[in-house]
């Protein structure tokens, strides 16, 4: 007689696809507007959802490192480039290309604010690499995106190889002399790590030809339900979604742009709310470890 | 006469830009039973593996001529995703080839891909965990899996297609004993129902008395061989090195996790150490720690307590995966840097000479083949006389004459006075290398004995192991 049970997930208590849906409305809503206080909400409700969710022996420092990371980068670079505003804080020579000229207090603080927008978003499709298995991410996609699910899990299952080919690559060049010595030192380390990283590659795509990956219909080997909790994830987050867009597309003020002159961002209440309903997950973790999804 | 289940006839195929073809003339049937394919590095060994399913020439391009038949299907015509079905290639290297991060799912990866019905995957998952005696495994992490149950799941994963053909290439380098037995019972199982089971194998102990036949694969020629031909390469006694009574290095009450202090320790309490001209097998199974007490004798991890010492001069350290520190453009360029780094005298021509590679003096590291780019890792790490010589896995994917370079190199090395510790799988090698023979397991080090090195200490000494003189 056949059986179906359900495999096992690494995120027990919260279907793949509500994941997949809640990441995607977190994404839109930090996307649609420039509004700090919206954008800053997004990415607070995205963390305590990650903080909360992390499975034991996961870390979440090194996107922390990326988030500062890539904030920085946004910040500086408005900041260089800008040059509109009416608080200067600084001038450089008019003749340096593209960064020649004033550097505004409002280039700085809106390039914060793109910066802000990058955080809230990546932290907002984190748990897709860290709460969830690589085979969960092929489940949270759409039957049409399932090869990307599949594509984005393999690259994830690469990511652990990759740092351990940095260690072991780095552990034999020191051996063999080598020193970090400025940025064009590290070229010994990390020219043999990608290039060991793009046969991996090559291995792991052959490995999936000669497993019939391609084209041609699939199935799944896990079914798709969603339940009540995974259901009101899903339908807050969406809504949150819609109801940005909604209000963006009626032209309801749902932006802030700090230029000539800085000024407080607008807060409407209920922009608010839909913000805070992407923190829902957080409530939606079991108190303890629930046996994992089960079929009929 | 057995029914043939794959059929080559004058198949010529060259990868592309490449000067000579991989594999010439191949007429070859193949049929149910075990076949064993043997021969060096580079023959072609892989290449025939791939032609079987289409991958060569599919995947790879390149120019072939001939004609074949796979299960009644044209491998340089029919999409690889059909000839899934028929034949089933499992590779080397178990870390690269997963895609999902659990056991279950990875076994269903290609029953999704064939749209087999849920129900069905299910019951067929079921089949083949229970095949090969892995049910246990079904809810695991990949990661938290030996490489001997890495190897098995990966075979489960083509198996559960049901393939009337199965391939391995080198299924047990990277295994421990226990794990390259389990691996290889499995190979006879398969042979034994009935299916067509091709490995390509360096370790032929095992497998050699189990195979229906033998082909020997050398510069893209394939041909018959027998056992007898085989067997009568048979390794050398074992010699022993030129043991001083100077002590090189040592650790005293070691304890030390891979991941350096943050982590559990893997090793506690552990006190070994060896003298100038000393080899020292290090053995254990998959996790034992052999790689976090090579790494904490390199200094490259520190311990979380105890002392380490290690002698004046150059440590050379080979990884696991050595063909990965590979980045110059010739072979001579890699074993150059090496020299001029360290300050060491020693002449590039020797070590390429050393270990098989003055033809190759001159290519690019990363286009040899596996076994190849493994002795030009070797001769890059080891060039200059070093004090103490510390290698991970040295003869993983090595065919017979790079494993005799290497233990040539080896007794070279000690006897002029090197301290030599090795971590390894391949019982063969520390018998012949090997003055001691070191078992890691539970965190602990106990000194074994062996045919050729009878133990210092008694076998069933603690973690301390400290010789104060050479035998």
């Amino acid at each position: 007689m056949s059986r179906e049970r359900a495999p096992s997930s690494g995120a027990p208590g919260l279907a793949p696809r509500a994941w997949f849906i809640w990441s995607v409305a977190a994404v839109t809503v930090a996307l649609s507007t420039d509004n700090p206080i919206y954008r800053g909400l997004v990415a607070l409700a995205a963390l305590n959802v990650l903080l909360t969710w992390l499975p034991p022996g996961r870390r979440v420092r090194p996107l922390g490192l990326v988030l500062l990371f890539a904030a920085g980068i946004a910040a500086l670079i408005n900041l260089l480039a800008g040059h509109t505003g009416a608080d200067v804080i600084a001038r450089l020579p008019g003749d340096w290309p593209l960064v020649g000229g004033a550097l505004t207090l409002e280039s700085l603080v809106f390039g914060g604010v793109l910066g802000l927008g990058l955080a809230a978003a990546l932290l907002a499709v984190a748990p897709l690499s860290l709460v969830l298995e690589p085979h969960d991410v092929v489940d949270a996609m759409p039957g049409p995106l399932e090869r990307t699910g599949i594509a984005v899990a393999t690259s994830l299952n690469l990511v652990s190889g990759f740092g351990r080919t940095f260690t072991e690559v780095g552990d034999a060049q020191r051996m063999r002399g080598w020193k970090p010595r400025g940025l064009r030192s590290w070229n010994e380390v990390l020219v043999p790590v990608v290039l060991t990283a793009i046969e991996d590659s090559v291995m792991l795509a052959e490995s999936m030809e000669a497993r019939g990956f391609g084209a041609g219909r699939r199935t799944s080997y896990a079914r798709a339900t969603l339940r009540r909790r995974d259901v009101a994830v899903a339908a807050s987050a969406a809504g949150a979604a819609v109801l940005f867009v909604g209000l963006r597309l009626a032209g309801v003020a749902v932006d802030w742009y700090p230029y000539p002159t800085l000024y407080l961002p607008p807060i409407n209440p209920v922009l608010v709310a839909g913000c805070l309903a992407l923190a829902l997950p957080s409530l939606a973790r079991p108190a303890a470890p629930v046996p994992a999804r089960r079929g009929p | 006469m057995s029914e043939s289940l794959a059929r080559f006839d004058g198949i010529t195929y060259r990868y592309p830009g490449a000067a000579s073809p991989s594999l010439a003339g191949l007429d070859l049937e193949i049929e149910p039973g075990l076949t064993l394919v043997v021969g060096g590095s580079g023959g072609g060994k892989s290449t025939l593996l791939r032609l079987l399913n289409g991958l060569v020439p599919q995947f790879h391009g390149g120019r072939i001529s001939g004609s074949a038949r796979v299960d009644g299907l044209d491998p340089m015509r029919t999409p690889i995703r059909r000839l899934a079905l028929s034949i089933g290639l499992v590779f080397q290297d178990v870390e690269t080839q997963s895609v999902y991060g659990t056991v279950e799912r990875e076994v269903a990866f290609g029953l999704e891909n064939a749209a087999v019905p849920r129900a069905q995957m299910h019951d067929r998952v079921d089949e083949v965990l229970a095949g090969l005696s892995i049910g246990h495994l079904r809810g695991r992490r990949l990661t938290t899996l030996s490489g001997g149950e890495r190897q098995r799941v990966q075979l489960a994963a083509v198996l559960a297609l049901r393939p009337r053909i199965v391939a391995l290439d080198e299924p047990t380098s990277q295994l421990d004993p226990e794990g390259a037995e389990a691996v290889l019972a499995a190979c006879r199982g398969l042979a034994r129902d009935g299916r067509a089971v091709v490995v390509a194998e360096h370790r032929l102990e095992t497998l050699l008395p189990a195979a229906d036949r033998v082909l020997l694969v050398e510069g893209g020629r394939v041909s018959p061989t027998t056992r007898e031909a085989l067997r009568g390469s048979a390794t050398t006694r074992p010699r022993r090195s030129a043991v001083t009574a100077e002590i090189a290095w040592e650790m005293r009450d070691l304890a030390a996790g891979p991941a350096g202090p943050r982590a559990p320790a893997v090793l506690q309490g552990v006190s070994l150490a060896g003298v100038a001209g000393e080899v020292v097998a290090l053995t254990g199974p998959n996790g034992s720690g052999k790689t976090t007490l090579l790494r904490t004798l390199a200094g490259l991890l520190p311990p979380t307590a105890g002392t380490v010492r290690r002698p004046d001069g150059r440590t050379a350290y080979l990884p696991q995966n050595p063909g990965a520190l590979l980045h110059l453009p010739t072979v001579r360029a890699e074993v150059e840097l090496t020299l001029r780094r360290t300050g060491a005298r020693g002449s590039a021509d020797a070590m390429l000479a050393a270990f098989g590679l003055a033809g190759l003096h001159d290519r690019y590291p990363r286009n040899l083949s596996s076994g190849e780019r493994q002795r030009a890792a070797l001769a890059a790490t080891l060039a200059g006389s070093p004090s103490l010589v510390l290698l991970d896995e040295p003869t993983r994917g090595m065919d017979a004459a790079a494993r005799r370079s290497l233990v040539a190199a080896v007794r070279s090395l000690t006897e002029g006075g090197s301290a030599v510790v090795l971590a390894t799988h391949d019982t063969e090698l520390a018998t012949e290398l090997a003055d001691r023979t070191i078992s890691l397991g539970d965190g602990r080090a106990v000194e074994v004995a062996t045919a050729a090195t009878p133990a210092v200490t008694p076998a069933a000494t603690s973690a301390a192991t400290a010789p104060d003189a050479p035998r």
